[in-house]
C-alpha cells in the first residue's frame, strides 16, 4: 500500500479514532478534548491537502466510459483502480462455487479512493472540521466530551461518504451521518430542539431507506441480466449498466423495461437525495434543523451534508438512471430547483431571525446546484460542483458568523440590531465579504459556479435559467437589506449582561480565514479545481450525451415514420 | 434387527447426546428443586448442562444422503445444526438475563422448564416427521405455560398465561388438523416423503386443492408462534403482564420454534435425499405460487401492522411487543422470497437470510429486554418509556448500549439489524418471476414501516439523552443481567461486520444449499386417494 492510501486511510480513521479517544476522557477535562479535537481535525484537513495536490497534479485520463478513483487502498498492481477487501462475501456457505457455469458472486467492498468529484468536497469537509471546532470553543460549555466524539464522528462519516465507491459502503456511511446529527441537534440544540432532531432523522431515514432499495434494484437488474455477476463497485455497475441499455436499445421490448425500470430506479433515488438537498416540497426540515443546531451543527449541515444529497444525484442517480435523468430528472427538478431558488428566496426576505435567513438561502441556493446539474451537460455539471464548493465555504461561513453574533449579545432577531459596523469593524468585514461572494460578485467564489450552472442551462432550458437568474438577484435584495439593517446605519445593540462585547478574537479568525481566502482563490483563480474535475464529470456527461442523442434521433425517427403515410 | 431403518434409526442415537443432557439435567434440577432453593446452585447446573451440550453440538454432522432419510424422524443436517447452536446459545443468555427475575423457590421449575425447552427446540430444528416435529414443539409450549405462571402472580400475569394457554392450545389444534390433511394426502408422515410425494405429482389437482388447506391451517398455527399478524392479538397483553425475562423469552423462543418449523413443513429446506426435478422452479410444497402469495400477505400485514401499532405504545413492553410482530414481518419477508431464491444462479438465498434474521433478532430482542431487566426494580419500575427519561444521566453505559440496540432494531448501519435488513431485502428485490412486481412492492411496503417503526425506538433514545428524570433511576443492575446485556451489544456490532457477519451468513446458507444429488432416484410413493 503506498503513501498516499495509507494517507486515505487515516483521514478516515483519524476522526473516528479521536472521537474514542475524547469520549474515553470524559467530563472535566474540556481543555484537552478541545485541543485532541482541534489537532485531529487540522491533521484531517493537512491530509486532505496532499491528497488534493495530489488528484490535482495527476487528473484522471480524458475519455472514460465510468470513473477511476485514485488511491484505492487494498488494489492489487495489475487494476489500481479496484479493490480487494471484501466485507461481505456472497459466496460463503454456497454448495457449487466452481463450476463452469456457476455465477460469479462478488462482495461488498470495502471500496474508497478519490477522483474529482470527491477530492474537492473531502478537501471542504476536512477545513470546516477545523472550524467547527473552532467556533465550538466557547460556544459549548456542557458534556464537551461528548460534544466533540459526536462532531470527530459525524467528520468521519461524511468523509466515509465521498471517498465510498461500492454502493452498500456508501450507504451506510450515508446513513452514519444521522447519529451523531441527531445527538448534535438534541443535545446543544435551541429550544426545539428535541423536535428538530426526530423530524431530521425521520425525515432522512425515510427518503434514504427508498434510495437504498433503488440502489439494490440496480445491483440486482445488472446482476441478473449482466451475465450473473454480482459486484457492488460503482464503476463496474455504470459500465455494466449502460452496456446493458445500449443492448437493450434495438429491442422494443428490452427498452420499454429499462425505460420503465430507470423510471422507478430514479424515483427512488430521488427519494432519499431530493430530501437531503433538500429540494422545495421536502424542505420543511431544513430550517428547523438549521436554526435549533448548534453553530457547528449547523456549519456542518449547510456546509456538507446538504452536498450529500447533490453528490448523490451526481455519482449515482446521473449515470446510473440516464433515460430517465433526461426525461424525467430534467424538467421535474429543473422545475423545483427554479420553484426552489424563488420560493427559497422570497422565505429568506421574510424572515426576522438571520439564522432562519441563512437557512433559507441554502434552499435556494442548493437550487442553483440542482438546476446546473439537471442542464446535463459538462458545463451545467461543472459548474454544478462548483457550487457544491462554493456554497459550502459561504454559508458555511455565514453559520459561524451569526453564531458569533449570536455568542456575543444572544439574540438573533435582524430587529434587534443596527450599526454593528461601528463596533465589530471586523466581523462586519467579513460578513461583508462572505454576503458578497454568496451573492455571486465576479472575483468571488460564488460567480464562477453560478455563471457556469447558467452558461449549462441555457444550451437547454432558457426559461429555467431565465427564472434562476431572478433568484440571484433576490438573493442579493435579501442578503443586502439584512447587512444594512444589522451592520448599517446607527449603532443599536440589544441589552445584554456580562463582559463588553469586543471584536472578533483570533481564534474566530483562524476558523474564517482559510474559508474567505479560499473563496477568493476561487473566485480569481479556479482553473485548477476546474482541471481537475473535467475528466471525471465528462464521464457522466458523456453518459448522458450519448443517451441524449439517441433519444433525439429516436424520436426523430418516430416523428418520421408518423409523418410518411400521411404524405403518401 | 433384520429391518433396513433399523440401523439407521440406532445411530441417530449418538446425535441426540445435547438434548438428553439437557433433559436429564432438567429432571436433576427440579428433584433437587425440593430440598434446595437457592437459585445460583439451579442456574449454575443449568448453565453447565448447557455449555455441555453446546459443545457437543458444536462440531457439525454429516446429514445421511441415503433413503434412510424417509424413515427417520430427526434429520441432523445444517439446519438441525444451526438451529440446536442458535437454541444452546439463546438458553444461555437467557439463564443470565432471568437470572434476578425470579423468587429463589421458583428458581428450579423456571430453569428445568426452560432447559426443557432448548432441548425441544433441538429437536424441532431437526425434526423430519410431523409427529416428532408436533412433540418437539409441545415440549416448548407446555413448559412455557408454566415458566410464565411461575415469576407472579396478580391478576394481569393470571390472564397473560391463561390467555396464551387457550391460545396455545387452539394453534396447536389447528397444527395438527393441518399435519392429518397432509398424512392424508401423502400417507406418510416423514417430512422428507412428504415432500417427495409433492415433487413427484406436480400436476395433480386435487393434491394442490387439497394441500392448500393443510398449508394454510399449518401457517396459522404456526403464525401464531411467529407472533405473525392476524395471529397476534395475544403478545401485548402478555408480554405486559408477564415478568420482563417472560417477555424476552416469548419474543424470541417461539419464534425460533415458528420459523424452523415453517422451513421444515412447507419443505423450504429439501432434505438431500429427496429427488427434487431440476427444473422446478418452486421448493418444497409451494407447488404453485399460492404458498408465497399466502406469505407475502402475512408478511406486509405483518410489518405494517406492528409497526403502526407500536407507534401508539407507552408501555414498554406492549412497544416490544409490536416491535417482535414487526420484526416477524421482515423474517416473513425472507421466508416469501426463499422459494424463488433457490436456483444454482440465484445470488443470494431467502432461507439463509431468514435464519441471519432470527439470529440478528435475537441479539436486539435479548439485548433490549435485558436494560429493562437490570432496571425495573418494584420501587422504580420501568414500566412506560417515560420511566427511562434521563438514563444518559445515570446510567451512562447502559443507556449508550441501550442505543446501539435501539438503532439495530431501526436498522441503522454498523449494526446486526442492518445486515440483516439487507440480505432480507436484498433477496426481495432479486426475486424474478411471474409474480416478481411484487416483491419489490414488498421491500418498498418493509423499508417504509422500519422507516416509520424508527420514530418510536427514537423516542426512547430520545427520552434516555434528551430529558430528565423526575425521580431518577438508581438501582445498581444486577452482574449476570449485565453480561448478558454485554454479550447482546458486542454480537450486535460483531455479526453486522465481517468476519461475524460472513460466519453467520455462510452457516445460513449451508443449510438451503443443495449437493447435486448422489444417489439413485428415490422410492415411488403412491398419492393416497
Amino acid at each position: 500500500m503506498g503513501f498516499c492510501e495509507s494517507l486515505l486511510i487515516l483521514l478516515l480513521a483519524l476522526p473516528a479514532v479521536g472521537a474514542i479517544v475524547v469520549a474515553c476522557l470524559g467530563q472535566g477535562r474540556a481543555l484537552l478534548v478541545r485541543q485532541i479535537s482541534l489537532g485531529v481535525t487540522m491533521g484531517g484537513a493537512l491530509i486532505a491537502l496532499i491528497l488534493a495536490i495530489g488528484v490535482a497534479e495527476h487528473p484522471s485520463p480524458a475519455a472514460q466510459t465510468t470513473f477511476h478513483p485514485r488511491f484505492v487502498p487494498g488494489a492489487t498492481a495489475a487494476s489500481p483502480d479496484k479493490t480487494t477487501w471484501n466485507l461481505i462475501d456472497f459466496n460463503l456457505g454456497r454448495a457449487v462455487k466452481t463450476d463452469k457455469h456457476a455465477p460469479k458472486l462478488g462482495a461488498i467492498q470495502f471500496y474508497v479512493g478519490l477522483d474529482g468529484l470527491n477530492v474537492w468536497l473531502i478537501a471542504l469537509t476536512a477545513l470546516l472540521m477545523v472550524s467547527s471546532v473552532l467556533i465550538s470553543w466557547k460556544a459549548i460549555t456542557e458534556r464537551v466530551h461528548e460534544f466533540h466524539a459526536w462532531l470527530l464522528l459525524l467528520g468521519c462519516a461524511m468523509i466515509g461518504v465521498f471517498l465510498a465507491f461500492d454502493i452498500i459502503l456508501f450507504y451506510v456511511f450515508f446513513e452514519l451521518t444521522l447519529i451523531p446529527l441527531f445527538f448534535l441537534i438534541g443535545i446543544w440544540g435551541g429550544p426545539e430542539r428535541r423536535y428538530a432532531a426526530r423530524k431530521f432523522f425521520i425525515y432522512t431515514l425515510a427518503g434514504s431507506v427508498i434510495t437504498f432499495l433503488g440502489l439494490l434494484a440496480i445491483v440486482v437488474v445488472c446482476y441478473q441480466r449482466g451475465g450473473h455477476v454480482l459486484t457492488f463497485s460503482i464503476p463496474e455497475l455504470i459500465t455494466t449498466f449502460n452496456l446493458l441499455i445500449e443492448q437493450a436499445d434495438g429491442i422494443p421490448r428490452e427498452r420499454d423495461f429499462y425505460q420503465s425500470f430507470q423510471f422507478w430506479v430514479f424515483l427512488a433515488m430521488m427519494a432519499g437525495f431530493a430530501i437531503k438537498v433538500p429540494l422545495f416540497p421536502v424542505h420543511t426540515w431544513l430550517p428547523l434543523a438549521h436554526v435549533e443546531a448548534p453553530t457547528a451543527g449547523s456549519v456542518l449541515l449547510a456546509g456538507v451534508l446538504l452536498k450529500m444529497g447533490t453528490y448523490g444525484f451526481l455519482r449515482l442517480c446521473l449515470p446510473l438512471a440516464p433515460d430517465a435523468s433526461i426525461s424525467l430528472g430534467a424538467p421535474i427538478i429543473g422545475t423545483l430547483s427554479v420553484i426552489g431558488i424563488i420560493y427559497g428566496a422570497l422565505c429568506a426576505k421574510a424572515q426576522d431571525d438571520i439564522k432562519k435567513l441563512v437557512a433559507y438561502s441554502s434552499v435556494s441556493h442548493l437550487g442553483f446546484c440542482t438546476l446546473g446539474m439537471f442542464a446535463l451537460n459538462s458545463t451545467g455539471l461543472t459548474g454544478s460542483l462548483m457550487q457544491m464548493i462554493n456554497h459550502g465555504l459561504s454559508t458555511g461561513a455565514l453559520f459561524l458568523l451569526v453564531g458569533m453574533i449570536y455568542e456575543r449579545y444572544h439574540t438573533r432577531k435582524i430587529a434587534d440590531y443596527g450599526g454593528l459596523g461601528a463596533k465589530l469593524k471586523s466581523i462586519t468585514f467579513c460578513m461583508v465579504f462572505i454576503s458578497l461572494s454568496s451573492v455571486g460578485l465576479p472575483g468571488l467564489n460564488g460567480f464562477v459556479g453560478e455563471a457556469l450552472v447558467f452558461f449549462g442551462m441555457f444550451e437547454t432550458r432558457k426559461l429555467f435559467a431565465i427564472l434562476g437568474t431572478a433568484g440571484i438577484i433576490l438573493g442579493a435584495w435579501y442578503l443586502i437589506t439584512m447587512l444594512k439593517q444589522v451592520f448599517f446605519g446607527a449603532l443599536k445593540e440589544p441589552h445584554h449582561d456580562g463582559p463588553a462585547v469586543e471584536d472578533i478574537s483570533v481564534r474566530e479568525i483562524a476558523a474564517l480565514a482559510p474559508i474567505m481566502a479560499l473563496c477568493l482563490l476561487l473566485g480569481v483563480y479556479p482553473q485548477p479545481v476546474l482541471n481537475s474535475v473535467k475528466s471525471d464529470v465528462d464521464v457522466v456527461a458523456n453518459i448522458l450525451d450519448r443517451r441524449q442523442n439517441l433519444a433525439t434521433a429516436q424520436a426523430e425517427a418516430l416523428r418520421l415514420s408518423r409523418q410518411a403515410p400521411r404524405e403518401k | 434387527m433384520s429391518h433396513p431403518y433399523a440401523q439407521p434409526l440406532a445411530d441417530l442415537f449418538p446425535h441426540l447426546v445435547p438434548e438428553i443432557v439437557l433433559v436429564l439435567c432438567a429432571c436433576m434440577i427440579f428433584v433437587s428443586g425440593l430440598f434446595q432453593t437457592d437459585r445460583r446452585l439451579h442456574h449454575a447446573a443449568a448453565l453447565a448442562s448447557l455449555f455441555f451440550a453446546l459443545i457437543r453440538a458444536l462440531p457439525p454432522v454429516e446429514p445421511p444422503t441415503s433413503d434412510a432419510a424417509f424413515a427417520i424422524p430427526l434429520l441432523f443436517d445444517s439446519l438441525a445444526n444451526l438451529t440446536r447452536v442458535l437454541a444452546i446459545a439463546t438458553g444461555i443468555v437467557f439463564i443470565l438475563l432471568s437470572w434476578n427475575d425470579m423468587a429463589d423457590r421458583h428458581a428450579a421449575d423456571h430453569d428445568a422448564c426452560f432447559l426443557i425447552i432448548v432441548a425441544g427446540l433441538c429437536l424441532a430444528g431437526a425434526s423430519n416427521d410431523l409427529v416428532t416435529l408436533f412433540l418437539a414443539l409441545e415440549m416448548i409450549s407446555i413448559p412455557t405455560y408454566v415458566l410464565l405462571y411461575l415469576p407472579r402472580h396478580d391478576d394481569a400475569s393470571q390472564e397473560a398465561s391463561i390467555k396464551y394457554f387457550l391460545l396455545s392450545i387452539f394453534s396447536s389444534g389447528l397444527l395438527l388438523f393441518g399435519f392429518s390433511y397432509l398424512f392424508g394426502l401423502t400417507g406418510t408422515t416423514n417430512i422428507a416423503g412428504i415432500l417427495q410425494v409433492f415433487y413427484n405429482a406436480e400436476d395433480a389437482k386435487p393434491v394442490a386443492g387439497l394441500a392448500q388447506v393443510a398449508m394454510l391451517t399449518v401457517a396459522a398455527g404456526l403464525g401464531f408462534r411467529i407472533t405473525a399478524v392476524p395471529f397476534h392479538f395475544y403478545a401485548p397483553d402478555v408480554f405486559q403482564g408477564t415478568s420482563t425475562s417472560g417477555a424476552a423469552f416469548l419474543s424470541y423462543v417461539p419464534k425460533i420454534a415458528g420459523f424452523v418449523a415453517l422451513l421444515r413443513v412447507f419443505g423450504f429446506v429439501v432434505p438431500a435425499a429427496v429427488n427434487m426435478p431440476s427444473d422446478h422452479a418452486l421448493v418444497g410444497m409451494a407447488v404453485s405460487d399460492q404458498v408465497p402469495t399466502l406469505f407475502w400477505f402475512l408478511a406486509a400485514l405483518t410489518m405494517v401492522i406492528g409497526n403502526i401499532l407500536a407507534l401508539l405504545q407507552d408501555n414498554l413492553k406492549r412497544l416490544l411487543a409490536y416491535s417482535s410482530i414487526a420484526h416477524a414481518g421482515y423474517m416473513l419477508v425472507a421466508l416469501t422470497s426463499a422459494p424463488y431464491l433457490s436456483g444454482a444462479d440465484a445470488s443470494t438465498s431467502g432461507v439463509a437470510s431468514l435464519l441471519f434474521y432470527l439470529i440478528a433478532y435475537g441479539t436486539m430482542t435479548f439485548g433490549i429486554f435485558a436494560v429493562i431487566a437490570l432496571l425495573d426494580r418494584p420501587e422504580r419500575p420501568v414500566e412506560t418509556v417515560d420511566d427511562l427519561a434521563g438514563l444518559a444521566k445515570s446510567h451512562p453505559g447502559i443507556a449508550l448500549m441501550a442505543t446501539a440496540l435501539l438503532l439495530s432494531l431501526i436498522g441503522f448501519p454498523l449494526t446486526v439489524g442492518f445486515t440483516g435488513k439487507f440480505f432480507v431485502f436484498f433477496g426481495a428485490i432479486s426475486v424474478q418471476g411471474p409474480l416478481g412486481w411484487l416483491y419489490p412492492t414488498l421491500a418498498v411496503v418493509g423499508v417504509l414501516s422500519a422507516a416509520a417503526g424508527a420514530w418510536y425506538y427514537l423516542r426512547i433514545i430520545t427520552v434516555m439523552y434528551l430529558r430528565t428524570a423526575v425521580k431518577p433511576i438508581e438501582t445498581r443492575g444486577a452482574a449476570p443481567a449485565l453480561l448478558a446485556l454485554i454479550v447482546c451489544v458486542i454480537l450486535t456490532f460483531a455479526l453486522s461486520v465481517p468476519p461475524g457477519a460472513n460466519w453467520i451468513m455462510s452457516a445460513a446458507r449451508e443449510t438451503s444449499e443443495r449437493q447435486p444429488p448422489l444417489k439413485a432416484p428415490a422410492p415411488e410413493r403412491g398419492l393416497v386417494q
